[in-house]
């Protein structure tokens, strides 16, 4: 991409008004994605994505100028807008870049871009029959076949120089069942940051057969009962509880501003002692994996909450600065046109101690909440929402009949607390998480999980 | 290279390659946005962005590829691209570019100056004040941002369709977070428009009212009650589920309203306009985005179902014109289907005659999780909500952390009566939502 020799006078330039600290962020990327309906492929595009965004910092001011000219000349320009706009001053630090390789623990066998659209096609093809073909029920499926091959570069007046390639592939199959009458849908779509080979391990036939199931179980279902009971969240995508009722408010971009519920709270307990959470862009190949984040920090394991005590936030260099704590490898952006922030990358509730069946059976009315969909939190109240895709009634300790349309509403703090058994079968479901920096992989996972009490938003 | 010596590189490598029907549709974006927090801009953007998706007729099929790289060799990737793209298409209806030669409504736009650097400065760090000195309760934690944004679009194609666009606004948002001692609430609001118009110290009152009414709510009771939804609350609703009204969803099967033209889907309260020239619209446009001219329709009136929205695609399967419904989400996608302005028509009453009609119920100002919490092709929704209760005609205790839970096809037949208090959702895009107060009969709320 850019010579370092390139980024050193871009930076200098972009120092040159008393900045202390700044950063390029080059990227080309190259989205493709296949779609099918009505048993067709309907679709095919592609886009390339290519631009820069320079950023300089001085104290607590930012200060972010980007464009779609990487050539010396258009960055220079780009640097001169981002010096011109902090204000008037000299230059205070000289930039040299050391080339840095973080390595890539997440091999690709398989790159996307080096396969035809027929080969993909019929990889779609597999997944997207598999649903339409799993019974009568199905009236409509719809598949998307998405790779992203992300080449980033990042350079800074810390002196690093470094570049990543994150190639991610993601299948989507979502099925339409109608029974008696009433239309009901069901979902899979697991991705990872592997090439094609991810369909070695995860076989298209069970992605259509999984969204399949699930649409016709739900359009037999009645609604889901309103009300306060107890629920038990399955494994993977179910996750998503501690990514809203708790992961965004751990997140700088609220903590640093006074906008969390648990602001100033490193070190006390905020959530039931059997909970211990973790946020780690180290799996190899995992879908919210990074080697280092979009400010050139290399990623690690931190452990947010141990055995109910808050050990660690997640934080990126602006609000490490506000924060007066070191940055944890968590700075991501969408692309280049999206100021980085502080963000998630696979975050998930660690594996306890109880038996998933004692879960079920200490229920003696309440919820099993299967799958879920996605949700939303507003860090600084902590009330956050999700939607249950898949969840059944339990009575007796039994898992009984289907129930649709039910969504769970509640509070971080005390959901946390209530969160009362944490059993076994640790797994992650993909999503895309969006925030003020844009929209990025991130998986959520836990095993299965009970909360005590929680409201459960049905009819 | 700039877009006029790309767009030529282009259609060069297309007739080069025996392509006889093609289009390029170009965006460009520059905006500038300042942010304060605690009395002090904290940050600072500058963005240049821009690209081109160049789509053409091979086999019958429409192959896409887009960029933002304007270079030579992009130029002749891109057809390549689009033509590989369209090699593995299997569907079968046809597919149109759109033809030149059209008239187009004249827009009745009064343009203003964008703010400079300064004026953003200025205009942020007064939200701050203004903020703060709206009531001793405000804390920090509240930011301000204000922008300034032009946009472009250009399409161009082998049919002689030869169109561009331009349109520059400015905004401003604002955040309050207050607290009583015990808990925190926050409200945000957000104003686009002239400077010169902007009253802060309203809409940061506005804000930190808002706020303000949220301290201390309980969470609502359990049970069925009639529903008023405010207007801000009905748009979002309204904005989860335009899909329903897309000829393509349901064309496809993905929205029930297929076969339901000239018949009533809704209480004779309901009508649905879709206005591309609304006076109030940031972003007022004479054609779509096939360059189709657009125009202002009932989609809804007084409860039957005028028309769905089309595109030249699919108002030729359906036998049909095009309501000039053409949309792409970024210059990338693909074309699809969505309104302009759309809006429930205002009724008569009063929001307050409103909810004298509601007598005991819920005032449901604020939805959130409309992404997660709302099935678009069942029309099932169950989300998590805030607002007051309504007691013997009036809003009374704050609610909040509670859900309401319907079907949206149910609940356009469930709406008793629509107040006259109509208002658009602050946006800062082509399309737009609004929506008047309404009452709602027949939905469940879920909390304690």
């Amino acid at each position: 991409m850019i010579s370092r020799i390139i980024c050193e006078r871009v930076l200098q330039k972009a120092v040159s008004t008393g900045a202390d600290y700044a950063e390029i962020f080059a990227e080309n990327t190259v989205d493709h994605v296949i779609n099918m309906i009505d048993s067709r492929v309907d679709s095919v595009n592609d886009s390339v994505i290519a631009g820069a965004g320079i950023r300089v910092f001085k104290g607590l001011r930012s200060v972010m100028a980007t464009t779609t000219d990487t050539s010396e000349a258009g960055l220079l320009r780009c640097a001169e807008k981002a010096a011109e706009a902090l204000g008037q001053g000299t230059a205070e630090i000289s930039i040299t870049l050391h080339e840095r390789l973080f390595g890539d623990i997440h091999p690709v066998r398989v790159v996307p871009s080096s396969v035809s659209n027929r080969e993909k096609v019929n990889l779609l093809k597999e997944g997207y029959f598999a649903a339409k073909e799993y019974n009568d029920a199905i009236r409509q499926v719809t598949g998307t076949l998405l790779d992203v091959d992300h080449n980033i570069l990042i350079a800074t007046s810390e002196g690093i120089y470094a570049q990543d390639r994150q190639i991610r592939t993601r299948m989507m199959i979502n099925a339409v069942a109608e029974i008696n009458g009433e239309t009901q849908t069901g979902g899979c779509r697991p991705g990872r940051r592997m090439g094609l080979e991810m369909f070695e391990t995860i076989h298209p036939k069970d992605v259509g057969i999984h969204a399949a199931r699930q649409a016709v179980t739900m359009a037999g279902a009645g609604y889901c009962p309103a009300g306060v009971m107890p629920v038990a969240i399955g494994n993977g995508f179910g996750g998503v509880i501690f990514h809203e009722a708790c992961g965004h408010s751990l997140e700088a971009t609220s903590v640093a501003y006074g906008r969390s519920q648990f602001a100033g709270k490193l070190g006390q307990q905020i959530a039931n002692p059997k909970v211990t959470a973790i946020d780690d862009g180290t799996i190899a190949n995992d879908w919210g994996s990074i080697n280092f984040d979009d400010e050139g920090t290399p990623s690690r394991r931190n452990v947010l909450i141990e055995n109910g005590i808050l050990k660690s936030y997640m934080i990126d260099k602006l609000g490490s600065r506000r924060m007066g704590m070191a940055p944890t490898g968590n700075a991501r952006r969408q692309s280049y046109s999206y100021t980085t922030t502080s963000r998630m990358t696979n975050t998930f509730i660690a594996e306890g101690n109880d038996d998933n069946d004692e879960i079920i059976r200490s229920i003696e009315y309440g919820l099993y909440a299967k799958e879920m969909g996605g949700g939303s939190v507003n860090p600084t109240t902590g009330e956050f929402n999700f939607a249950v895709n898949e969840g059944y009634i339990i009575r007796k300790g039994e898992i009984c009949e289907p129930v649709r349309g039910a969504s769970l509403v509640g509070k971080g703090s005390e959901v946390l607390m209530n969160i009362d058994r944490v059993g076994k079968g640790l797994e992650c479901g993909q999503g895309m998480c969006g925030s003020s920096s844009g929209s990025i992989p991130t998986n959520v996972g836990q095993p299965l999980i009970r909360v005590s009490s929680i409201t459960v938003g049905g009819r | 290279m700039d877009f006029q010596a790309f767009k030529q590189a282009v259609i060069e490598e297309a007739k080069a390659l025996g392509i006889a029907a093609y289009e390029l549709y170009y965006q460009a974006e520059e905006s500038t946005s300042i942010s304060a927090f605690k009395h002090e801009t904290n940050k600072f953007t500058s963005s240049a962005e821009g690209g081109v998706c160049f789509r053409c007729l091979h086999n019958g099929h429409m192959g896409y590829a887009s960029t933002q790289e304007l270079s030579a060799e992009q130029a002749a990737a891109l057809v390549r691209r689009a033509v590989d793209n369209a090699d593995v298409l299997e569907s079968d209806e046809p597919e149109f570019l759109g033809e030149g030669g059209k008239t187009y409504q004249e827009l009745d736009v009064v343009p203003y100056a964008l703010p400079d650097t300064q004026q953003l400065t200025d205009c942020v760090l007064k939200a701050q004040d203004a903020v703060y000195a709206a009531d001793n309760q405000v804390t920090d934690g509240g930011t301000s941002q204000a922008f300034s944004e032009t946009y472009r679009i250009a399409i161009v194609n082998s049919n002689g369709l030869d169109l561009s666009y331009e349109n520059s606004l400015a905004g401003v948002m604002l955040s309050a977070v207050v607290t009583d001692g015990t808990e925190k609430a926050d409200s945000y609001k957000f104003k686009v428009g002239s400077f010169d118009k902007l009253d802060l110290g309203e809409l940061a009152n506005k804000a930190v009212t808002s706020a303000k009414s949220k301290l201390g709510a309980e969470v609502a009771p359990t049970g069925a009650y009639p529903v008023v939804f405010s207007p801000d609350a009905m748009a979002d609703l309204l904005a989860t589920y335009v899909s329903v009204f897309s000829s393509e969803s349901a064309q496809k099967g993905l929205s029930r309203l297929g076969d339901k033209e000239g018949q009533v889907i809704a209480s004779p309260a309901v009508t649905l306009v879709d206005d591309p020239f609304h006076k109030d619209s940031p972003m007022p446009i004479a054609f779509d985005a096939e360059g189709s001219p657009t125009s202002r329709k009932n989609i809804i009136e007084n409860g039957v179902l005028k028309t769905l929205l089309y595109n030249l695609k699919t108002a030729s399967v359906a036998g049909k014109e095009t309501t000039g419904n053409a949309f792409k989400g970024s210059y990338a996608s693909k074309v699809s289907i969505a309104p302009f302005t759309f809006y429930l028509a205002a009724g008569e009453i009063s929001e307050e005659e409103l909810l004298r009609q509601a007598g005991n119920g819920v005032y449901i100002n604020s939805l959130g999780g409309l992404h997660a919490g709302a099935n678009v092709i069942s029309g099932d929704f169950s989300l998590q909500s805030a607002g007051f209760m309504i007691e013997n005609g009036v809003k009374t205790t704050a609610v909040k952390s509670f859900t309401v839970a319907g079907n949206f096809y149910d609940l356009l037949g469930q709406i008793r009566t629509v107040a006259s208090n109509l208002e658009l959702s602050d946006a800062a895009g082509m399309m737009n939502f609004g929506s008047p107060s309404v009452l709602v009969d027949g939905l469940s709320i879920a909390g304690k």
